[in-house]
């Protein structure tokens, strides 16, 4: 079975930034020059993250998620900031394939999950899960990372899967933008616990680590932030490299 | 000369930016059908899709639009749900009757891998067309959960973790794809260039 590479964008408008431990932003370039480059490159997917929208409590910006859409051939999901029915139809009419959304669902309404895949189907409802490690269980965080929300990882991904939603995108607080490794623990028991697509992200620091990630879990997706942004690894190379190690990837 | 592409907007989940945008680039003109008249204007039509059969059947009859895609005589292509509303039964949320225009059905996805099904796979074309001319070793990118069970308007196979399903189907004028040539980079705009030709041809007989 293919793994679809996958470019994640974590913006703070109107820059990608890279953030490290979702913290100390650096700012990359924009969001549509960016998913431009990584679309030429050969990525299968986008995903465009307003990392401040949620935060700040303010709506995300779609004039730049407009802007990026129009630049890709490709399936782009954007996430940020979504707490109502009307933020996902905005962003589908902005040119999103998939919504992603986090806080909200954690924190005040997860039944927003079962009515959006109802309005727009599963495949359109992406769930994003910030898991930290607490002792020897993983904790969904909110907010990029900054709020604690008591909910255990494993049953959260069950509970969002009943509820509806087609895909997990699995970030790690722990080791987002370091580029040490995956928490390969974390996206096994993950992927090992539902049946809906995950996409694990935070870590890939290396072209081994994403093999290493591929071959111990077998996830639907992986996604890169901070190794593509210097330009120093190319989607060509990571495609080329997994072909060359028999890992089955789109080209 | 140039042919009038119609992408029947209904409901509020729909993904028309992406085709529009994606039939452009192909070198195409779009108009939004957003009522019954609209369809006249039209040389060919394209049903997008996003959301579930049963509510999709639900906004194209509120729209009106049931009765006129299924008599109408231009080029039809439908894409995703598109694709399987063109299917006489759905079992998505429940029995839905779809426009009837192919015989089949369609049904969730049978497999051992996680579904929605989603990613580039590549198609087997067992019976070609204008549609899929030129177009036999690309890949397309599929987003789906449910799967058209059909055996006479076979276009293409594909293959998801070991489980085959129709991914395109084909009958007189009538066009279907599983996958979203929108989000399928240049072997889905040469496939909305191959749809703009069928238009042009079907102009000229009609």
């Amino acid at each position: 079975m293919q793994t679809r590479i996958i470019v994640k964008l974590d913006v703070k408008p109107p820059y990608v930034v890279k953030p490290v431990h979702f913290e100390g932003l650096r700012k990359m370039g924009t969001p549509s020059e960016m998913a431009k480059k990584y679309y030429n490159q050969g990525a299968d997917e986008v995903f465009y993250i307003d990392i401040v929208a949620s935060l700040y409590r303010r709506k995300i910006l779609i004039e730049e998620i407009e802007k990026t859409a129009n630049e890709l051939y490709i399936p782009f999901a954007v996430g940020g900031g979504v707490k109502s029915i009307e933020d996902f139809s905005q962003l589908f009419h902005m040119g999103a394939d998939k919504v992603v959304i986090n806080t909200f669902a954690v924190q005040s309404n997860p039944s927003i999950i079962s009515k959006a895949a109802e309005i727009f189907g599963s495949q359109a409802v992406v769930v994003n899960i910030e898991a930290k490690k607490i002792a020897n269980k993983w904790e969904c965080y909110t907010d990029c990372g900054r709020i604690q929300s008591g909910k255990d990882v494993l049953e959260w991904a069950i509970e969002i899967e009943k509820r509806g939603a087609g895909e997990i995108l699995l970030q790690s607080v722990d080791t987002d933008g370091r580029q040490k490794g995956f928490d390969i623990d974390l996206a096994k028991e993950v992927v090992d616990s539902v049946n809906i697509p995950v996409v694990v992200s935070s870590g890939a620091g290396s072209l081994e680590d994403i093999k290493d990630l591929i071959e111990k879990v077998k996830p639907s997706g992986v996604a890169i932030a901070s190794l593509l942004h210097y330009d120093k690894i190319t989607i060509i190379d990571i495609k080329k490299y997994l072909t060359e190690n028999k890992i089955e990837v789109s080209n | 000369m140039s042919s009038l592409i119609g992408v029947v907007n209904y409901g509020i989940a729909g993904n028309i930016h992406s085709i529009k945008k994606a039939i452009e680039k192909a070198g195409g003109l779009v108009k939004v059908i957003n009522t019954t008249s609209d369809f006249e204007k039209v040389d060919s039509i394209v049903i997008p899709g996003v959301g579930s059969f049963s509510d999709a059947m639900k906004e194209l009859h509120k729209a009106g639009f049931v009765e006129i895609l299924k008599s109408t005589n231009k080029p039809m292509l439908g894409i995703c749900l598109g694709m399987q509303v063109l299917s006489s039964i759905g079992f998505e949320y429940g029995k839905t009757k779809g426009l009837g225009l192919i015989d089949a059905e369609v049904k969730s996805i049978q497999c051992d891998a996680s579904v929605p099904h989603m990613g580039f796979s590549s198609i087997d074309v067992v019976n070609t067309n204008k549609l899929l001319d030129g177009l036999e070793d690309e890949k397309f990118y599929f987003m789906h959960s449910y799967e058209v069970i059909n055996y006479t308007d076979i276009a293409s196979l594909s293959e998801y973790a070991g489980h085959k399903f129709v991914s395109s189907i084909n009958r007189g004028n009538i066009y279907g794809v599983q996958f979203h040539p929108e989000k399928s980079r240049e072997a889905g705009i040469k496939l909305f260039a191959n749809f703009i030709n069928c238009s042009i041809l079907g102009n000229k007989h009609g």
